[in-house]
């Protein structure tokens, strides 16, 4: 019995099976950047970099949306409702109400994250799948705005907004780091608090995580809230970008938000995020699109690699969650 | 057909499951595997099965070395198995599940006639009344393992691996079992037995090999040479030891938990007991008594819908499990360990300490590892929970540290009231001491014990008395004197009385 000194060989073996995957993805990555560097070596020029590293940034952040869900074993379909609502929501305030940027925008985030706690009490109270609340209220939520905004862009928002879109810090956009900080913060929550950790035993075995006073419906509530926020940062970092408040923002998230986490290590089936691994993920999304940009190849061919790298990720996630699951899967039966 | 295993190793991380082990199984001979858990026995099975690839050694099928790939490539080579964890279609009806492999087809279509027919055949065989259109998720987990040896039967194959076979069929149905294996042999199948009732290995087996940590301690004798006594040497590695605790005598005037005409959705009605501090109340009753369904209305699972419940003499209003834990101090180990006690792809750690996040966290909510670990390492060294670390996955532990594990966080969480459900089921000889001890240790420590069990030693050893329950409801209770024969006597007495 080791119990006083605990020993390191279970945690070293975890910890170099997670780095070897992430060793794995990053080294794809690579393979890819040399790939498109000796094609065209424009996409490392400072400028194309600059632009990666800002979509990068909102990537990472439509990543994080979902992946926060799926560590309770859920989903949340509806990430870009949310974002859009909240930009528009936003772009309302600044140009039709002249309420001042910060104020707006902190309204903005108050809104996602209050679609995202709606999503989640649904899930509670009913007790219906995530899938089915989520695909509904993504519908809702994006009908709503429709009806609302009849589908105007809202383009005079105040200049800060752009100009915080174009800043630069050498060739990294400030919304890499603004995503990076976030990381910081959920893997904060995911490893070194009581609520994080908590999510991730509901996401692992919802009942036993009952059985030991956990509180699962809070526990999903709070990952659908914070899906919500996330849903809605990502939102408005694009509409920085962008100059403008626009009803196509988040349309084209839903895919990327499954694939960086998922290609990350995430488990679909809940009970283990990664952090590190959603960011790799989302690096793998930009440079593929970045690659396809440059290369000056027609957009759509992005959506079909991106369908393919998806597949590809999800196989491997059944090879390495397949022991654990079929294991669980006898148990339970 | 010969199948046989020559010094095999197989490790995990942290833990050697198998260091250069050998076992031949012998045409027309059933061949005992016993071992605490643990020792090795599962992993042998699975190597076997070719569910787990050996790390090096031979496997042979007559004398010819085989390899397996997968699961798959065993069955096909003839050999089949029941495992210890349930591998049935929880949807699929029991006659589905047993003829799953080989299903008959006309014309193209399942010939369900046949499906069903087929699956009688091998129920009948080992005397069971199962209907084969019922659902297997509606069984109850007796007759789940009865449908896996029907399932394991109706392969045909030549060799038979039966992993626990009997860890939770009644003995009348043990009984046909033991008749079936007999004929099986009769008709030169190779029969591999793990148990962990002696008598029951003993009684039917012609050769026995004895595991202890990973290593062969007895190879292959005929049981005819060897004496319980010398097995149990061979497993624990030392004489055999009978239980005797060190008991306080409870005494204080207000029941920790105490129940007054409680009533529950479930359907228990009247019921009245006084649960003191220090005491550990002993609850039996038949399979399907209520007596699993009363603890999970005690501890909030069930919703009460009449009379009172009282903790500390305060009466407690309704409530969730969270409530119950967190408040109220009660803690339930349940008997469903991997589905509802523990959180098997999570750490022995975050398993030991998830009671107590809540209350160890900072005023920022923050959770340290080093603080997890002053409650948890004293704990797992305490009911000594054989891990290489506390990092590990639970899943790779035996069943037996498992469920140390699973009382352990109710330790760890300084409950009130512990409701321990089935405590040592499918748990070797140590493991169960060590289980007991644990259990006498808290109610040492001033803890109320509700101690549900149908191990009728369990409960003369450990409880200071008994209460019976029939058809969700308390029929009686029986002072334990530690006779065993008059307490089992006094409760069967009860239990059949009208």
């Amino acid at each position: 019995m080791t119990a006083d000194k605990p020993a390191t060989a279970g945690r070293l073996s975890i910890l170099s099976l997670a780095s070897s995957n992430l060793f794995g993805l990053a080294a794809i990555v690579a393979v890819f950047w040399a790939i498109f560097v000796s094609l065209t070596p424009n996409i490392a020029s400072s400028f194309s970099l600059f632009a990666i590293s800002r979509s990068l940034g909102i990537d990472i952040v439509v990543g994080f949306s979902t992946m926060v869900v799926l560590a309770t074993g859920g989903m949340n379909l509806a990430i870009g409702s949310i974002g859009v609502c909240a930009v528009m929501f936003a772009g309302y305030l600044m140009q039709e109400l002249g309420v001042p940027s910060p104020l707006a925008l902190l309204a903005a985030l108050m809104l996602g994250a209050a679609s995202g706690w709606a999503n989640g009490v649904t899930i509670v109270t009913t007790g219906a799948n995530a899938f089915v609340v989520t695909l509904a209220s993504a519908s809702l939520f994006f009908g709503a705005m429709l009806i609302t905004t009849h589908g105007t862009p809202f383009e005079g928002l105040p200049p800060e907004l752009a100009d915080f879109g174009r800043m630069r810090w050498g060739f990294v956009s400030p919304m890499l780091a603004l995503a990076l900080a976030i990381g910081v913060a959920l893997a904060i929550l995911f490893h070194f608090t009581a609520l994080g950790r908590e999510i991730l035993s509901v996401g692992a075995n919802t009942r036993a995580a009952r059985m030991s006073g956990v509180r699962v419906g809070r526990a999903i509530v709070v990952a659908h809230t914070l899906s919500g926020l996330l849903a809605a940062v990502a939102g408005l970092m694009t509409m920085a970008r962008l100059g403008a408040a626009i009803p196509a923002i988040g349309r084209d998230w839903l895919l990327p938000s499954f694939l960086a986490p998922v290609l990350g290590g995430t488990l679909l089936s809940g009970g283990a995020v990664s952090i590190g691994g959603t960011i790799l993920g989302a690096l793998l999304i930009a440079t593929l699109r970045a690659g396809i940009l440059t290369l000056q190849v027609a957009n759509f061919w992005l959506q079909l690699f991106l369908g393919l790298v998806l597949l590809c990720s999800v196989a491997l996630d059944r090879y390495r969650g397949g022991y654990l699951e079929r294991k669980s899967a006898r148990v339970r039966a | 057909m010969r199948l046989a295993v020559e010094n095999v190793g197989k490790s995990f991380p942290g833990v050697v499951a198998l260091d250069g082990a050998s076992l031949r199984l012998e045409p027309g001979e059933i061949h005992a595997l016993v071992g605490e858990n643990g020792a090795g026995k599962s992993t042998l099975i699975k190597i076997l099965t070719g569910i787990y690839r050996p790390d090096r050694g031979r496997l042979t099928i007559d004398d010819k070395e085989a390899r397996f790939a997968s699961a798959r490539d065993a069955i096909a080579s003839g050999i089949g198995a029941v495992h210890q964890e349930r591998n049935l279609v929880p949807r699929f009806t029991v006659g589905e599940n047993i003829a799953l492999e080989q299903l008959p087809m006309r014309f193209g279509f399942v010939d369900f006639d046949a499906v069903h027919k087929r699956a009688r055949k091998f129920l009948d065989a080992i005397d069971s009344s199962i209907d084969t259109r019922t659902e297997v998720r509606r069984l109850s987990v007796a007759q789940m393992q009865i449908v896996e040896i029907a399932k394991a039967l109706s392969l045909d194959s030549g060799v038979l691996l039966l992993d626990e076979p009997t860890a939770s069929i009644t003995g009348h149905e043990a009984d046909a079992l033991f008749l079936i294996l007999r004929r099986l042999k009769a008709q030169g199948k190779a029969i591999a037995f793990v148990g962990h009732r002696l008598e029951e290995v003993l009684s039917i087996c012609d050769r026995i090999t004895v595991l202890r940590d990973g290593k062969v301690m007895l190879s292959g004798e005929p049981v005819a040479k060897v004496d319980r006594a010398r097995v149990v040497r061979e497993m624990v590695g030392r004489e055999e030891r009978i239980a005797e605790f060190e008991r306080a005598i409870p005494q204080s005037d207000t029941p920790a938990m105490e129940a007054r005409e409680l009533a529950t959705a479930r359907g228990h009605v009247g019921i009245d007991f006084k649960l003191m501090k220090g005491e550990i109340l002993g609850l039996y009753g038949l399979v399907g008594a209520g007596r699993t369904e009363l603890a999970r209305a005690l501890v909030g699972d069930e919703r009460i819908v009449g009379g009172q419940l009282l903790m500390d003499g305060t009466p407690v209003a309704s409530r969730n499990v969270a409530d119950a834990v967190h408040r109220q101090k009660i803690g339930y180990v349940s008997e469903d360990r991997k589905g509802e006690g523990l959180i098997l792809a999570h750490s022995v750690r975050a398993n030991l300490a998830i009671t107590i996040w809540r209350r160890i966290a900072d005023r920022l909510g923050l959770l340290r590892r080093s603080s997890e670990l002053r409650v948890v390492a004293p704990i797992a060294a305490r009911l000594d929970v054989r891990t290489g670390s506390l990092e590990r996955e639970v899943i790779k532990l035996s069943g037996g540290n498992q469920q140390k594990v699973s009382i352990g966080k109710w330790l760890a969480a300084e409950v009130k009231v512990l409701l321990v459900d089935e405590p040592t089921v499918g748990v070797d000889v140590n493991a169960k001491a060590a289980i007991h001890e644990a259990i006498a240790g808290v109610a040492r420590e001033g803890v109320a014990v509700l101690l549900i069990s149908s191990d009728l030693p369990e409960m003369v050893a450990l409880a200071d008395r008994v209460l019976v329950m029939r058809d969700f409801a308390l029929i009686g209770e029986v002072e334990n004197d530690r006779n065993l024969e008059r307490v089992s006597r006094l409760i069967m007495e009860l239990i059949q009385s009208r």
